[in-house]
């Protein structure tokens, strides 16, 4: 996993901090703290580590006791077996689907409402406001039941009449999955309170050229809001991308299966092979930690403001 | 900030039509908030007094639900657990969380490597998490296992033995939440003024001092923060238990939250378990605004 973190950068970072301020001094306690710290890196990684090595093991191989943690050589068939099992190319589409859904309806819907909240002018805003902050507050996990009742009961939507009755309304559909996540108090209120930092002088001139408000907001507003749509959108990604609990309960039909369930369905089964569910996992993992990588400062920074986490 | 700032600029008579375009910004997000917040909340509170299921028509119960809840020996049995998750994940999480956030705070070598090392687990899916420490502690041909027997320890049921498994899963939980506690504390680290460790300095001040007399005292807002974050969370503890336990051996893993889910969804009685689900969001709710209280007063 470390070759991922890009260590000569690493270095060259650290090297250049080191310039301006000498490392500790030397001594035994500093010595015995830096062995904790590789100890306490080392039990981290350990468990990845083991994920990528029983991977790549043959079927007998990882039914020896104890196990060995170098496997006997590199199997690749099991990352072509967990592509192959059923399912798990609609599995990967539909994790797709939901998470970039999610995503692009969290940056326009929260930016849109954030730009309102911050910079307009409007009765009930203080009471929108307070709102918004109050559903911060609102535990996602205790409402599973309702939302999914509510989801159900949508009108029109999946052979239901006006009243919401006689169908299945949005159980099994990309939309039901994508609805209650496409917006969320965090991102409304992350976006209004960048957009309360920026100087009124940005937009008066173009106000006085009779801009309309939504000229005002797409053309010169959006474009400053860039890293924080960035940490948005990272967040709203990986939340989605690592759901378990929604998808699990708002769809029974196996085609609408998502990554996450598919690998709880793959661990699971009957005939599940301890190797081919490493390679799955393998699979799901790597691509947030090379998102989380390529962005990882902005995502810090988010997570640091929010105290959200995936 | 504060939340309040940007209330207090002059407040001009408002026209209908700025009104009306705030209003249609607002619009998309304020009926997503609706159907999945605001509207399952106060539904989980009226259900709460029916006994609403799929089999038969609905009636009102009055308080029959709170009742049965208070007399129900396995949900007693699933706060328990609640509360053992909760503190047994809780406070090992900040106090990892806090000494790698003070040794990564200083220049060591490979400080970037650490914490993205540390941050990992973070990252991983929950279900992933999940399944790969199911296959560690798996009995007979786990990893860890393998390592208690080559080091002539004896192997142990983690999962499948009652005494051990929610033991099993706190530990799973402080690998995947420390790292979020060392970020959160490296932020609050970063706060603190240099010019407080030069005066101890000058003073004459050991570092064990310096880090209980100053470090620790100047960290107690970010503590308390973490410590609502991470109780609100571990409440809510659902995947792992899906996954690793199913909420067994005998009970000694079911949790409020999963036991809510077998309610409504194993039995299907929705009235029943949106009474479990009010009793553990009031109690989420009251940790959360103390949370936001102490937030507010340091002004963050």
């Amino acid at each position: 996993m470390t070759d991922l973190a890009q260590p000569a950068a690493m270095e060259r970072q650290i090297a250049a901090r080191g310039r301006k301020r000498e490392f500790p001094r030397f001594d035994v306690m500093n010595v015995i703290g830096y062995l904790l710290l590789l100890f306490a890196a080392l039990a981290t990684v350990m468990p990845f580590l083991w994920m990528v090595s029983t991977s790549f093991k043959g079927d007998q191989e990882i039914f020896r006791f104890p196990p060995s943690f170098i496997p006997d050589g590199l199997r690749w068939q099991n990352y072509l077996d967990a592509m192959a099992s059923p399912d798990a190319g609609r599995q990967l589409v539909n994790s797709l689907i939901y998470a970039l859904g999610s995503t692009v309806s969290n940056l326009i819907f929260c930016s849109l409402a954030g730009y309102a909240l911050a910079r307009m002018q409007f009765s009930g805003r203080n009471l929108i406001f307070a709102l918004v902050v109050g559903l911060l507050m609102v535990p996602a996990q205790s409402q599973i039941v309702p939302v999914f009742l509510i989801v159900q009961k949508i009108p029109f939507a999946g052979g239901n009449d006006w009243l919401g009755n006689g169908g299945t309304g949005l159980l099994n559909t990309y939309w039901g999955m994508i609805l209650p996540t496409a917006a969320t108090p965090f991102g409304i209120f992350m976006m209004r309170q960048f957009f309360t930092r920026i100087p009124m002088e940005y937009e008066e001139s173009a106000k006085l050229d009779g801009a309309s408000p939504f000229t005002i907001f797409r053309r010169i507003l959006l474009p400053l809001a860039r890293p924080s749509l960035a940490v948005l959108g990272v967040l709203s990604f990986q939340s989605a991308w690592n759901d378990f609990v929604w998808p699990l309960i708002l769809n029974s039909h196996r085609e609408m299966a998502t990554l996450q369930i598919g690998l709880q369905l793959l661990q699971s089964g009957p005939d599940a092979r301890w190797n081919v569910v490493m390679a799955m996992a393998t699979l799901i993992t790597l691509p947030v930690i090379i998102v989380y990588l390529l962005a990882q400062r902005h995502v810090i920074d988010g997570a640091v403001t929010s105290g959200v986490k995936g | 900030m504060s939340l309040r700032n940007s209330t207090s600029g002059p407040i001009k008579t408002v026209s209908f039509h700025q009104n009306w375009s705030a209003y249609a910004f607002l619009a998309p997000a304020l009926v997503i908030l609706f159907l999945s917040l605001l509207l399952p909340a106060v539904a989980t509170l009226l259900m709460s007094f029916t006994d609403v299921s799929f089999l038969k028509p609905t009636s009102f119960v009055g308080f029959d639900n709170y009742i049965k809840l208070f007399n129900d020996t396995r949900f007693q049995q699933a706060v328990g657990n609640t509360i053992h998750y909760t503190i047994g994940v809780t406070f090992p999480t900040m106090v990892l969380g806090l000494l790698a956030a003070v040794a990564l705070n200083q220049k060591v070598p490979g400080r970037m490597a650490f914490r993205t090392i540390f941050y990992l687990p973070v990252l991983t899916s929950l279900i992933a998490a999940a399944v790969v420490w199911a296959y560690v502690y798996e009995p007979y041909a786990g990893p860890l296992n393998g390592v208690l027997t080559r080091v002539g320890l004896p192997p142990q049921p983690w999962l499948q033995d009652p005494s051990l498994a929610m033991n099993a899963l706190i530990i799973m939980a402080i690998w995947r939440d420390f790292g979020t506690a060392m970020i959160i504390y490296l932020a609050g680290l970063q706060d603190i003024p240099n010019d407080l460790y030069e005066a101890a300095r000058l003073d004459g001040a050991k570092g064990r001092d310096i880090f209980l007399r100053i470090t620790v005292p100047m960290l107690s807002s970010v503590t308390f923060y973490l410590l609502i974050i991470l109780i609100v969370q571990t409440f809510q503890v659902f995947g792992a238990i899906y996954v690793m336990t199913q909420g067994g051996p005998l009970g000694s893993t079911e949790t409020v939250v999963y036991q809510m889910y077998q309610t409504a969804f194993g039995y299907t009685e929705f009235g029943y378990s949106a009474a479990m689900s009010t009793v553990l969001f009031l109690t989420i709710l009251a940790f959360s605004i103390i949370g936001t209280r102490i937030m507010r007063r340091k002004d963050v």
